[in-house]
């Protein structure tokens, strides 16, 4: 193997909780994934991992621990790091496996009434329930009580075109007292369909793990190849790595584009919005004529990728990016030159640095509240080539947030150029490996929004035994829940947009 | 006759006033690098709800399902009394100024109570916001009023509008009038008509409930509402000039303005409020200086 960037600890059940206590404060790493993996069919045994992230030892540090057959409980660490509470109660809906000592565990995904108690849909052993059986469940909201305080229940149906989620404000007049998030609604069980696919390492798997969230096509694809490249040991090319991180970065243009357009609409500035929605359709319609794909599908295989950036594509590329910057310094003088915008979006929806890191928020969010937090700068491959530059605000409000994808963009254009210069004509796929390989390994990319994690189980014959999905929005919905507090209820969809983040991807 | 003229002045006013709105859409849409749909669009939406099915909460009570007769008779009402192509063509000896702005409060108070009637909490949210804005919003339409009605010494609007020279004191009130007309009508930087975020909308929140026949009521009124107001700007406050005209930059100044600023923040369009109505007092100052 010549991935060196994960490591595994095993401890026993009894030191699993020390261990990762001793991690967490040792790294200065929020918990990044925690999952549990069933060791059977028939064996009724499960181990569970929790993953951090060293950022100086540039790798992922994994604790493992093996459960003795027939238990299916273990000791909770969500009361001293808050990052593990919400993977906890994914692990007790999808496998029945009780943290100890975890104070909340209402269902996350399955809702009580929809989904029947005792059926655990990530077990090896699991038999969906008869259709005719109803569920009876109920959830409970936080509850806050006063003199006037109202509740005020959104969604999750909304107006406009956007995923569904149910949102629960407790105001006082205007200002938010609590804000409870609660998602689920677009659950598809994502991560059991991986286990059905029949070849780990085939374009259909790859295909399927770019429709897991539509807007990180690239980052998805890219963190999926990368794990299956790491079990079966295949080192990709230099130049698939560049083509790689090009995508990347045009995928996380067009969604800054539309970000950065969705904040100026939620406030009625619509004049920038057509305009950011210009730019991002002008990047699309470049994918589409380098790639044969508006949203860049089918360009990553395991091994490399698919389609050469030759002499033509290339010049198309550049030019795009003369055009682009010239647009985007436009687009950005018009807003940060507007009072009545920047009225609106300084100082709203601040998120600490202290909530931040407390909350375990990663990505483009915890970059505007002043983490230096990019996998990009923690493991660089190609990007050290390109001197990447990390991004970051400290102030943590949607201005900051606005900011960073300003000056990412700015980053992003500056790093395609570089990438363009340096890569040097070679094979764009390694060849394929004849015989799948079982084994594990961690799946990476900083998608626009944050790191996509992809932790992937396979076994001999080259089928998926587990594979466990972290995207970024499910550590950052949290985030959003923290930072509207305090701020009156018209501000929440400015606040919102600013983080604007993934019902699919965090619903799986 | 001239009964009659009235009456066609008004069918007029009404049959155009979709229209008003349509044409605001449009060099809207022009702005922002679009098409847009056509002028006649708003008659399209009007026609379509009209031929809709209402769907109606069991919460509500007869409240909910008066309001929008209440809110169009208040706006048609209102508007009988604005002399628009000639300072005579109007009912203004029924009612003055004052009775204009009072018929709309009554409008607005029972679409604020139908907000709160179906018992959502989108409706409320509306009808507080409605209520809190209105507050800083008639006084400024009042001041601007009586500064224009000190200039003809009368607060009848026949008087009012009897062409005159042109007077600072008319165009500081119009400045004023322009504030009142931006929120009356729920337009940026106070309110959005466009936006579908319920969370942060003012007159759409109250009207969320409704559908069908009764949507297209309240529609309606909007759009008799919005053309009303214009012509105060347009025919009343400043008596000289060619209407047509000034219509057309109420309209076009109305257009720009909604694309190039961002919705104020709720509390903050207080602010803007307030600013107006140190600028309808001072035009009353200016115009008891007979200016």
């Amino acid at each position: 193997m010549e991935y060196r960037d994960e490591i595994y600890i095993d401890v026993k059940p009894e030191e699993f909780r020390s261990k990762c206590l001793e991690l967490h404060k040792k790294l200065s790493s929020p918990v990044m994934m925690y999952f549990a993996v069933d060791e059977g069919p028939g064996k009724k045994a499960f181990s569970v991992y929790c993953a951090f992230l060293d950022w100086a030892g540039k790798r992922w540090v994994l604790v493992r621990m093996q459960l003795p057959e027939g238990q299916a409980r273990f000791e909770s660490i969500s009361k001293d790091v808050f990052s593990a509470a919400l993977f906890e109660r994914e692990m007790k809906e999808m496998f029945g496996l009780e943290p100890e000592g975890n104070p909340d565990l209402r269902r996350l995904h399955l809702h009580e009434e929809v989904w029947l108690e005792g059926f655990y849909p990530l077990r090896k052993d699991f038999i969906p329930p008869e259709r005719a059986q109803k569920a009876e469940g109920s959830y409970r909201f936080k509850k806050v009580e006063g003199e006037g305080i109202f509740e005020v229940p959104v969604g999750p149906v909304h107006a406009g075109i956007i995923g569904p989620g149910h949102f629960r404000f407790s105001a006082a007049g205007e200002p938010v007292i609590n804000l409870e998030a609660r998602l689920g609604f677009t659950h598809r069980g994502v991560e059991k369909l991986f286990e059905k696919m029949p070849s780990a390492g085939s374009d259909d798997a790859v295909s399927f793990s770019e429709r897991v969230s539509g807007d990180s096509v690239f980052a998805y694809s890219t963190a999926y190849c990368q794990a299956i490249e790491k079990i079966y040991g295949i080192l990709i090319p230099e130049r698939a790595q560049y083509i790689r991180a090009i995508y990347l970065e045009l995928e996380r243009i067009y969604n800054h584009a539309n970000d950065i357009g969705g904040m100026a609409v939620d406030v009625g500035f619509t004049f920038p919005n057509a305009f950011a929605s210009i730019i991002k359709e002008k990047t699309l319609a470049l994918n589409e004529k380098i790639s044969g794909s508006r949203y860049l599908k089918g360009v990553n295989t395991v091994g490399g990728v698919n389609r050469d950036l030759g002499g033509s594509e290339r010049k198309v590329l550049l030019d795009f990016l003369d055009g682009i910057s010239k647009d985007f310094r436009e687009l950005k003088r018009m807003l940060l030159s507007s009072i009545s915008f920047m009225d609106r979006a300084d100082k709203t929806g601040i998120l600490k640095k202290k909530t931040a890191v407390d909350l375990g928020i990663v990505g483009l969010a915890a970059r505007a509240s002043g983490i230096p937090m990019d996998l990009r700068k923690t493991f660089p491959g190609v990007y050290s080539a390109a001197n990447f530059k990390l991004v970051r605000e400290e102030e943590g409000d949607v201005l900051a947030r606005l900011n960073v994808r300003l000056r990412e963009i700015e980053e992003s254009v500056r790093l395609i150029r570089e990438f363009a210069r340096i890569m040097a004509p070679a094979d764009i796929s390694a060849a394929k490996k004849s015989a799948p390989e079982a084994g594990c390994g961690i799946g990476y990319a900083e998608g626009w929004r944050g790191p996509v994690l992809f932790w992937i189980k396979t076994d001999a014959s080259g089928r998926i035994e587990r594979c466990k999905i972290v995207d970024p929005s499910f550590h950052n919905w949290q985030g959003l829940c923290f930072a509207v507090l305090g701020n009156i209820i018209p501000d929440f969809p400015l606040c919102n947009k600013s983080f604007d983040l993934s019902y699919p991807g965090n619903d799986l | 006759m001239k009964t009659a003229l009235i009456l066609i002045q008004i069918l007029l006013l009404i049959a155009v006033s979709p229209l008003v709105s349509g044409i605001i859409r449009k060099i809207k849409n022009n702005i922002r690098m679009r098409k847009g749909a056509s002028v006649f669009q708003p008659y399209y939406n009007l026609a379509k709800l009209f031929g809709k099915e209402e769907v109606v909460s069991d919460t509500t009570s007869w409240i909910f399902k008066a309001a929008p007769f209440v809110v169009l008779a208040s706006s048609v009402c209102a508007l009988s009394l604005v002399p628009v192509f000639a300072s005579t063509l109007s009912f203004s000896n029924m009612g003055d100024f004052l009775a204009i702005i009072f018929i709309l409060a009554l409008g607005r108070f029972f679409v604020a109570l139908a907000g709160l009637d179906a018992g959502s909490a989108f409706g409320g949210m509306g009808s507080s916001r409605e209520m809190f804005i209105s507050t800083f919003v008639e006084p400024v339409a009042l001041l601007s009023v009586f500064a224009v009605s000190l200039n003809a010494g009368s607060t009848n609007l026949a008087a009012v509008s009897a062409p005159a020279g042109l007077k600072l004191s008319s165009i500081i009130a119009s400045l004023s009038l322009f504030v009142v007309t931006i929120a009356e009508t729920s337009r940026i930087p106070v309110d959005n008509q466009e936006t579908h975020l319920e969370l942060t909308m003012i007159h759409e929140a109250m009207v969320l409930e409704y559908s069908g026949k009764s949507l297209a009521l309240i529609e309606l009124a909007s759009h008799i509402k919005q053309v009303l107001f214009f012509s105060l700007i347009a025919a009343v406050v400043i008596p000289w000039g060619d209407f047509a005209l000034k219509m057309a930059a109420v309209i076009a100044a109305v257009s720009l303005l909604e694309v190039s600023i961002a919705k104020m923040r709720l509390f903050r369009a207080v602010d803007l409020l307030s600013f107006a109505l140190v600028i309808s007092i001072m035009a009353v100052i200016v115009s008891a200086a007979g200016y």
